[in-house]
Order: C-alpha cells, then structure tokens, then sequence
C-alpha cells in the first residue's frame, strides 16, 4: 500500500493564477486534486453572521461553512422496503429440513435457516424442505423451498423416505437438521437410510467448520463442514438480513410409503395440574398479597395454567412446597408468568429470569414484579381475579348459547 | 415376550469414572416393568465385559457381551447377535453417554433389522393382541400415545421414570455372558472429526439481530428491546377493564386458547 507521491511543482502550477501581473500569483485556497479541503475561517465567520445590522452578530451554534461553497447534501431517500435477495444461478445449495410444527418455524428452526444461510455465503443457496405449507421462510433466510405433501397421522418413517427422496434429487452440498426431539430423529433416520455419517448436535456452524460437544463436554470434535448435521438449539443466530426469494422448487412424484407398523398415535397433551413445574408452559402464580386463595384456584383452573407461589406463602403452608417458584424452589422454563399480588425479591426473580412474558398486578406501583412485567396491571388483585373469572364464564357461557359475542 | 435392552459401556460426565448411563437404567425399568414374565437380558458389544456389570444391580439377571475391539463400530456384532436372538422389543437409550453421543446406533440397527424405531419414549404397556402402547415424550410434559405392532425398537428418554434402585444382592446373583459372534453388515461410515479440550462458548443472546452494533446487543440482553423494555403500565384500571386486557395479552402470545366461534 502506497500513498500517491506528492508532486509540489504541479500543485503549485495548479494554483497559478495567470494574468495578475508581472509578479507571479497563487491561488491558495483552490483546493489540492486528492486530500482534505482547506479551511477558510474568514468564510466560515461570514457564514456564520446573522441579520445585516450595523453591529454584527454571530450564530456560533451553525457549524461554519464557507459562504461561497454551498453544500448540496444528497436528498436523504426514504428508507424503502428491503429488496428481496436472488440467486439466480447458485453455486452449491445448503438443504435444511425445518421441523415447522403447525406451518409455522419455530425458533430452533430460524436458527437453523441461519446457521445455513451463513454455510451458503454469497453463492450458495439455502434449499428448505417442508412438509405442506409453512410461512415466513423467505424472510428466515431460505432461497429454495421445496414443498412436499403433508401426510396425515404421525408415521416418522414416511417422513423420513420423503426427505431422502426430496435430498437426493437435490444433491446439496450440506444438509442441516435441527437437533430437537423430531427433527433429531428425522435426521439419524434420512442419514442412517442414506449410509452418509451425521455430525449431531453441532454448537459451531461456520463456512470454516462444525464444532460438536462430546464424552460429557470434555472434548469438542471440529470438521471441515460435513454432509449432514444437526444443529443444537440457540447455536447459531437467526438470518438477519433483508429477505429472501424462497422461490418454490418443483419435486417429483410421491413416493412408495415404507410397510406401516404404527396402529394409531394420538397427542396427550400436557395436563396443567400435574405437569412438573419446572416443564410448565405457563405459571399462574400468588404471593403475599392474596387473601382470596380459593378464587385464585379457580383463576388457574379456568386459565388451564400450572399454580405456583412465592416462598411466603409456602412457609405458611398455604400453598404446597413444590410449587414455590425462585432459587430456592424451581426455575421456570415457562413462556409465560402471571403473578398475583408477589413484590418480587431477588430470590424469587431469579426463578422468573427464563420467562418469556411476564404479567403482574399488584398494588404497588414501585414493586419489582411490575418492573419485569409486560404487562403490568396496579390494581387489587381480589378484585382483578373475580372480573377474569365473570369474563371467562361469560364466554363459555355465551359459546354455549351462540348468542353471546366474544370481546 | 423377549425382551433386549442395549447398554453402553458409559463415562461419568463429571469423574470421568465408568457408570451405567442413567437412560440406560431407566430402560432396565420400563422392560421391567412391561412383563413380569418375559424374558430379558441386557446386550453390550466392547471390548471388556465389566464395563456394564453395574446393570446387574439395577434389574437386569443376564447380560450378554459381544466381544468387539475397543474403537470399532459395535452395530455389525449387534445386529449379527439380536438377528440371532430376534427379540420382539430392543430398548436402547437415547444417547450414549461419555463417547461420541451421537444416538446413532439405535437408528443402524433399526435399519439393518429392518424394524420400525420408535424414539423418546417415557412408558410402554402391552396391548391387546400382541401390540405395544408407548407414550412419547413430546417436551413441556406432553405425550404421544402410539400404538405399534410387532418386533421395535425403542429408545428411552430422559423423563421417563426413574430407575430401580441398585440392588447388592441381584448384582452377585446375576450373570455376564461372554458370546462369540461373527459380524456380517458392515460398519457404518465414520467421521474423522478433530478433538480438543471443550471450550465453552456465549451464547447467542436471543432477539440481537445478526450483525447489529454492540449497543443493540446490550439492549438485547438486558431485556430492553424484549417485551419487557415496551411493557404497558395500567395505573388503577377498572378491575373489569383490566381483566380484559390481561386476557387479551395472553391470547396474544398464546397460552391460552382463543375463544371458540360462537355456532351460528
Ligand atoms: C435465602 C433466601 C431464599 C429465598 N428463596 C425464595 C424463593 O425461592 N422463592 C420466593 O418466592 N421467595 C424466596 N425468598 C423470600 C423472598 O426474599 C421474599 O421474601 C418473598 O419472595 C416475598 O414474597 P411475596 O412477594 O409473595 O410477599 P411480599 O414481599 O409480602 O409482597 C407482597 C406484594 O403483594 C402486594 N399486594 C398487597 N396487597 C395486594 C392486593 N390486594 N392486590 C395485589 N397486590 C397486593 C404488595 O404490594 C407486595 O408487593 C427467599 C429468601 C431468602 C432469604
Ligand atoms: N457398544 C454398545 N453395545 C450395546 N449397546 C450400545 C452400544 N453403544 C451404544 N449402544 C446403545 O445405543 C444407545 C445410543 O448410543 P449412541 O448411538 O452411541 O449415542 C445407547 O444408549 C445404548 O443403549
């Protein structure tokens, strides 16, 4: 790297200003062909005088600018909406088979559709495979989509012969797979079916290499980036960019089911009540500021939550040990906390990190619990919980008559 | 019925010491526990029989022991002996413990035996006329409940109950069998990965878009940018008015279900 050599002579020559006289004169402040522009405080002062009163005046606030030199500041454009990206001709594809429950990606799968987004770079491109139809994968990152029938039923081994019959017309160069309880299982099947090793549970995904935990965190194994992996969750960061094209890709016919074995498979899902607390997707939980335990039993069962307490009211025995949320009694992992009439101490915050959404009332305007919340209500919790119970119950009531108009 | 549970020669995650994986030993139960009158036996393929001796105490009366040389691929002995056994249940665990962790032997022998695999499973019970009843673990203490027909392979989860007590008595009465196989599927392809000691990594902070600026990413994980930092502060609502709001703001992240359509 080298500057470009100074020429005086013909920076001097530059400024000549011819004509003027016997005596040769330059023009000092024209300014040199590269570098930076010469101030001239004399203009900068002018520019900066205001009115034409006799006794001058000087905003010294506006930045000083020469007055013969106006500054054309290029029209600021409105921010217009992110052009989608498209690769037209990619160089290699990165398939990722998002588990998409319900057409919808989970976050685990945004994560996955970044980790590949950051294996395709500029010339590759990210091919997702999902099963029906399944919204927002353009904005995810994806460029391809390829759309297989959604089947009926649970039958994993189906699924599995769809994807390797969908991977193999595709020849990508990686393929990624989430490591969650399906989409793991989907990958060891398509891998184990298409006799290529699979990389699991990969906590590094980068154009340089995967890095994958083993013999209980001891040691990490890198790779140069291998055919098929899984990718852990909260590994990789979402695809941040604008968005992408996710033009559909046409696949070819169905193909033969494998023999089914399994009879029937139904979905039990979670019972509030018993579900351990630490699972529970959404705590319901009182503190010292509730009298009224009996309404508040009938508020967690009408909202199908999971009850929990604060340490005072577990103390004194009103509400069971097992559900004292906080260090000293479970951390939660739920989506989302309801707190009634808890000031939230540290200790039991602390039980709270994790969640998601958080919602209190209290009484106090000032108490912690209403600083963490989302959506925090300061009203007396006795009289807030029987107005959820008349609203619940008037909606059932009124889906039981047909009359009555949900709010 | 026969009954076949795969144990792994297992490392303490922590002491680096051999132990039974706890998976493992929570599959010893759930074979326990499917039928007091079949037979079961636990099947390990390594290099050394002691390895997995600790199964004994936890319910198991025989084990039987491929011997296969120590860093070979175990799924050819496996599936050459279970060919010969041809049990109508193989429980397996979820991952292995103190290897490569991979879960991957389930799946190769499923394949190579041709049996349907059924994973994550939390408890099993015999159905009528020969089929199983397995609950699934779905997460978050959900279940599927799938009923299957006929020889499977299992893999047992985490949240399934929890093991039998060791007992010092069954341990000196059971039994480790050494038998000879000769492999016949070939091993499966292996990955030459690079190992060095674990490093821990920070985690991606949810919600810091990828290359944003380094104030983004602080606002991020202080919670600020989150739902918390636009939080909405109702001061001395109407109890009703509040009742509302708060119901409106659950539907909204959804915990708790929309009201069903009124039936025109
Ligand atoms: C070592 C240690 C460990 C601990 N571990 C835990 C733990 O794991 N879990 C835990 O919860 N605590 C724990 N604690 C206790 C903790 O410090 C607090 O004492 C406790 O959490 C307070 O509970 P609370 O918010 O229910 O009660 P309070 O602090 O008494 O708060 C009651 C709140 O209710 C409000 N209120 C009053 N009347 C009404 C009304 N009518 N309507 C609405 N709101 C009303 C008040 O404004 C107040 O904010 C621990 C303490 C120690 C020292
Ligand atoms: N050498 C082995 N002998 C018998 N069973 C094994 C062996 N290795 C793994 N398994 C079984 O396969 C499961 C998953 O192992 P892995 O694929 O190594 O994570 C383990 O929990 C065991 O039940």
């Amino acid at each position: 790297m080298t500057r470009p050599r100074r020429d005086p002579r013909a920076e001097w020559a530059a400024q000549f200003v011819a004509g003027a006289g016997l005596r040769p004169r330059y023009d000092r402040t024209r300014r040199a062909a590269a570098g930076r522009p010469r101030r001239d405080p004399r203009s900068e002062r002018e520019a900066q005088r205001v009115g034409a009163a006799a006794r001058p005046r000087y905003d010294l606030g506006q930045a000083g600018r020469p007055l013969g030199e106006a500054v054309v500041a290029p029209p600021r454009s409105v921010p217009e909406a992110p052009q989608t990206i498209i690769v037209e001709a990619p160089a290699f594809l990165v398939a990722v088979v998002p588990d998409a429950p319900g057409g919808r990606l989970s976050g685990h799968d945004r994560q996955v559709l970044g980790a590949a987004r950051a294996l395709a770079g500029r010339e590759g491109a990210v091919a997702a495979i999902v099963e029906g139809a399944c919204e927002g994968l353009g904005a995810a990152g994806a460029d391809r989509v390829l759309r297989l029938e959604a089947a009926e039923g649970y039958d994993p081994a189906a699924r599995a012969a769809r994807v390797e019959a969908a991977l193999a017309a595709l020849a990508a160069r990686h393929t990624l797979f989430p490591e969650s309880l399906d989409g793991g299982d989907l990958a060891r099947r398509v891998a184990v079916g298409l006799r290529e090793p699979l990389f699991t549970n990969a906590e590094v995904v980068a154009a340089k290499g995967l890095v994958r935990p083993a013999r209980g965190r001891r040691v990490e194994q890198s790779l140069a980036a291998p055919r098929f992996a899984t990718v852990a969750p909260d590994a990789a960061a979402d695809y941040a960019g604008p968005p992408r094209e996710a033009r559909a890709v046409p696949i070819d016919g169905p193909t033969p089911p494998p023999p089914k074995s399994i009879l029937s498979a139904t979905r039990i899902p979670a019972d509030p009540a018993t579900v351990p607390l630490s699972l529970a997707e959404f705590v319901v939980s009182a503190g010292n500021g509730l009298t009224d335990l009996d309404s508040f039993r009938q508020v967690v069962a009408a909202l199908h939550a999971t009850p929990g307490a604060s340490r005072v009211l577990c103390d004194a025995g009103l509400m069971p040990r097992h559900s004292q949320v906080g260090a000293s009694g479970t951390v939660l992992a739920a989506t989302c906390y309801f707190a009634l009439g808890i000031s939230g101490a540290p200790q039991h915050l602390q039980g709270v990190a994790g969640c998601e959404h958080v919602v209190a009332v209290n009484t106090d305007l000032h108490a912690a619990m209403i600083e963490r919340a989302g959506l925090a209500v300061v009203q007396d919790a006795q009289a807030v919980m029987p107005a959820l119970l008349r609203l619940l119950a008037q909606e059932t009531a009124g889906r039981a008559t047909g009359a009555g108009k949900a709010p | 019925m026969r009954i076949a549970v795969l144990l792994s020669a297992g490392l303490h995650p922590v002491s680096g010491a051999p132990v039974l994986p706890r998976v493992e030993a929570q599959a010893i139960r759930l074979a326990a526990g499917l039928a007091a009158s079949s037979e079961i036996f636990g099947l390990h393929a390594g290099p050394e029989a002691a390895a997995v001796a600790e199964a004994l105490g936890q319910g198991l009366d025989r084990i039987e022991h491929v011997a296969v040389a120590a860093g070979e691929d175990p799924v050819p002995a496996l599936v050459a002996r279970l060919a010969e056994r041809a049990p109508d249940l193989i429980l397996a665990g979820r991952r292995s413990q103190g290897g490569d962790e991979s879960g991957l032997v389930p799946y190769a022998l499923a394949r190579a035996l041709a049996m349907p695999l059924m994973p994550d499973v939390v408890a099993a019970a015999a159905a009528e006329d020969g089929a199983l009843r397995l609950d699934q673990s779905l997460g978050r203490g959900a279940l599927r409940r799938v009923l299957v027909r006929g020889p499977v392979v299992v893999t047992c989860h985490p949240d399934a109950p929890a093991p039998l007590a060791y007992a010092y008595g069954r341990a000196r009465r059971g039994r480790v069998e050494t038998v000879a196989i000769a492999p016949v599927a070939t091993p499966a392809p292996a990955l030459a990965a690079e190992e060095r000691p674990y490093r821990r990594r920070p985690r991606i902070v949810k919600g810091a878009p990828a290359g944003g600026s380094a104030a983004e990413r602080l606002k991020a994980a202080t919670g600020e940018s989150g739902p918390a930092g636009s939080g909405r502060l109702l001061i001395q609502p109407d109890p009703e008015d509040a009742a509302r709001e708060i119901l409106t703001y659950l539907r909204q992240i959804g915990v708790v279900a929309a009201p069903a359509e009124p039936k025109t």
